[in-house]
């Protein structure tokens, strides 16, 4: 028997089909933020867990990060597009091309990637800073699941000159469980509709 | 040695030694080269804006550019495809601002002059105003068109009166394009949502040369990205027996025979399974040699900057926005009669492999990037760089038009492309460029 670790079967990890994602993606579009207020404690858990996340992938302490995802995650990432206001067609659809549109398992191959330590582009490696911002949390009919709201600055900066700045908006349904907040819904919105950047080499 | 610490030639053939297998590193940086590119190269090409599934209707139009020309590709009422500068003849502002839409004219934000869906001039404010101008006349004041012509879809235009035919410059390059283009009947469509845009820090002929014959790199520089979904298999497997290098007038495509080479790496099995159950009749319409090439482990460029990968189906364009910056503009292309589940797919799987954040293409930027910013450096831009790569001979075969050599681990689509590059960029017109003898009348049976 060959003692070589056995690589991953990723085709085994969860996976929201695609009915699943479509209802994901329109619940996420569907968030106004109108709803009633979560309490100042949930508020309060929540703020830290984002400072605790952005800490996480700053540090690429990926697979601590991963273990905040739902296994029912819906993680998306639509494109923007520059719309005359008069346009009748939705801007952001789940039918669209997107830059994520992921299941958990499509997130453990992106951790596959980083960690094969044969991604010469991230050797040395870059350097991060992610803030999160106007935090707003809201309760939903769902009692242990919050919509919340909030905004991103990434920095990155590699080699030399190589720098990369992102500010974006996000919505996440976040859910309580025994194992603390998991992250069951996010939609990413970055506002540049050309991406002046050469990748997204990051999470978000 | 291989310094080249001289006054700059006078002519492009001297930056380019297919013979050699060199090329001088001047040209991914010399800003006079650019604009040399942008005058004899983009001028001169048909180069492609659109594809006609993104233009269905009258009144639909997106934005795109022409080399740096800004322009409109619209559909007109009577169904025509126009192309025209997005740039108002009055003052020179942009005219249209979105990137695609529905509109019954175009209206420039400055002084209102309204352009209709063939770039005409229709009407401006107070234009009683022009009335005493002697000779004055809205004919003379449209929007500069340029020539339209199409391939399966495909919407390619140029400027150049002088320039031969779509068909003419494609020449038998068609009868491979049919190997994406025409795999079933209804042709094929753009997925939804637009283009997938990004900005690389390098010059516009690195990715352009990566995709027209490169696939040496992608057994180093995408070890990581393929690792994920290729491990178990083995890693990214490339040989060259059963693989080749095509070239047509500079157009060039690098492929294997193995159907599903490069389809495999989206980690789809649904994918997989469907594309089998397509390769018997696709091999029925195309033949089995470019049946094969359909999801193969491959790539292309259409000369001089129209790429696309089989098996992901990513088409794109590297727009050129100066000697060191290039915007890539990515779409997804899959046969209109595929099933909506079976496109799904297709649009994540292209999205998670060859998009800003794709697996693989996450890769490729940084090396572009560095490529184009090291010449800075005086000595390093006097440098040639090596295309010397020649492991397989030409084959000359009935069944096979084009430049075709042996193997795909190789370097002379590239070379093949330089030497097209050289040629535009030193003819005084278009009697100088050659056109290869067409032997595939009409590309598809």
């Amino acid at each position: 028997m060959s003692t070589a670790p056995e690589k991953p079967d990723y085709s085994t990890y969860p996976r929201i089909d695609r009915a699943a994602a479509r209802a994901a993606a329109a619940q996420l579009l569907g968030l106004s933020g109108d709803g009633p207020p979560a309490p100042d404690a949930v508020w309060r858990d929540i703020e830290r867990f984002y400072a605790r996340e952005a800490r996480l992938l700053d540090a690429e302490r990926h697979d601590e990060w991963y273990a905040l995802l739902a296994d029912d995650l819906f993680y998306w990432m639509p494109l923007t597009e520059n719309r005359f206001r008069r346009d009748r067609r939705p801007t952001l659809s789940p039918e669209h091309m997107a830059l994520f549109d992921d299941s958990k398992a499509d997130i453990a191959v992106r951790i596959g990637r980083l960690t094969s330590n044969m991604v010469w582009t991230e050797d040395p490696p870059t350097r991060h800073v992610y803030c999160i911002g106007n935090v707003e949390a809201f309760a939903t009919p769902i009692a242990d699941e919050f919509e919340v709201h909030s905004t991103f600055a990434q920095y990155r900066n590699r080699s030399d000159h190589d720098e990369a700045v992102l500010f974006g908006r996000r919505r996440d349904i976040l859910r309580r469980s025994d194992r603390g907040y998991l992250i069951a819904r996010r939609m990413i919105v970055l506002p540049q509709a050309v991406l002046l950047t050469k990748n997204l080499t990051a999470f978000f | 040695m291989r310094d080249n610490i001289v006054a700059d030639p006078a002519r492009a053939a001297d930056y380019v030694n297919a013979a050699a297998g060199t090329v001088d590193r001047r040209i991914f940086w010399d800003p006079a080269i650019y604009q040399q590119e942008l005058r004899t190269v983009f001028y001169r090409s048909w180069l492609f804006v659109a594809h006609e599934s993104q233009i269905e209707n009258a009144g639909q139009f997106v934005t795109t550019y022409m080399g740096e020309d800004a322009v409109i590709v619209a559909r007109g009422d009577d169904a025509a495809i126009n192309v025209f500068l997005n740039s108002c003849p009055h003052r020179g502002n942009r005219v249209c601002f979105a990137d695609s839409g529905h509109s019954r004219s175009f209206v420039c934000n400055y002084h209102g002059w309204a352009f209709g869906l063939d770039g005409d001039l229709k009407k401006m404010p107070k234009l009683g105003l022009y009335k005493a101008t002697p000779g004055f006349r809205m004919e003379d004041w449209g929007l500069r068109r340029a020539r339209v012509a199409t391939y399966k879809g495909l919407v390619f235009a140029t400027f150049d009166e002088t320039a031969p035919s779509l068909d003419a410059w494609l020449g038998d390059f068609r009868w491979y394009l049919d190997a994406v283009l025409d795999v079933e009947d209804g042709g094929s469509e753009f997925l939804p949502g637009g283009a997938t845009r990004s900005v690389i820090n390098c010059n516009w002929k690195f990715p352009a040369d990566n995709f027209v014959g490169d696939i040496y790199h992608a057994l180093w520089t995408h070890l990581g990205g393929s690792e994920p979904t290729l491990g178990r298999h083995g890693g990214v497997i490339v040989e060259n027996t059963g693989s080749y290098h095509i070239s047509v007038n500079g157009h060039g495509w690098e492929t294997n025979d193995s159907f599903l080479g490069n389809a495999a790496t989206m980690g789809d099995r649904e994918l997989l399974r469907y594309m089998r159950s397509r390769q018997a009749a696709i091999t029925a319409r195309l033949g089995k040699f470019r049946a094969d090439m359909w999801g193969a482990v491959a790539s292309a460029t259409v000369f001089p900057n129209f790429s696309f990968l089989p098996g992901y189906f990513t088409f794109r364009t590297f727009q050129p926005k100066g000697p060191t910056r290039t915007e890539i503009h990515a779409w997804t292309l899959v046969p209109r009669a595929m099933p909506d589940d079976i496109k799904d797919r297709f649009r994540r799987g292209s999205m998670r492999t060859f998009s800003p954040s794709g697996i693989l293409e996450m890769d490729d930027g940084e090396n572009w990037e560095h490529s184009t910013r090291a010449n800075a450096g005086y000595v390093t831009r006097h440098q040639t760089l090596c295309y010397a790569m020649a492991p397989g001979g030409r084959i000359d075969s009935a069944d096979l038009p084009g430049i075709v050599h042996q193997g795909q681990l190789s370097d002379a689509n590239q070379r093949l492309f330089y030497r097209r590059w050289a040629e535009m960029m030193d003819a005084a017109s278009w009697d100088d460029i050659s056109l290869a003898p067409v032997t595939r009348a009409e590309a598809a049976e």
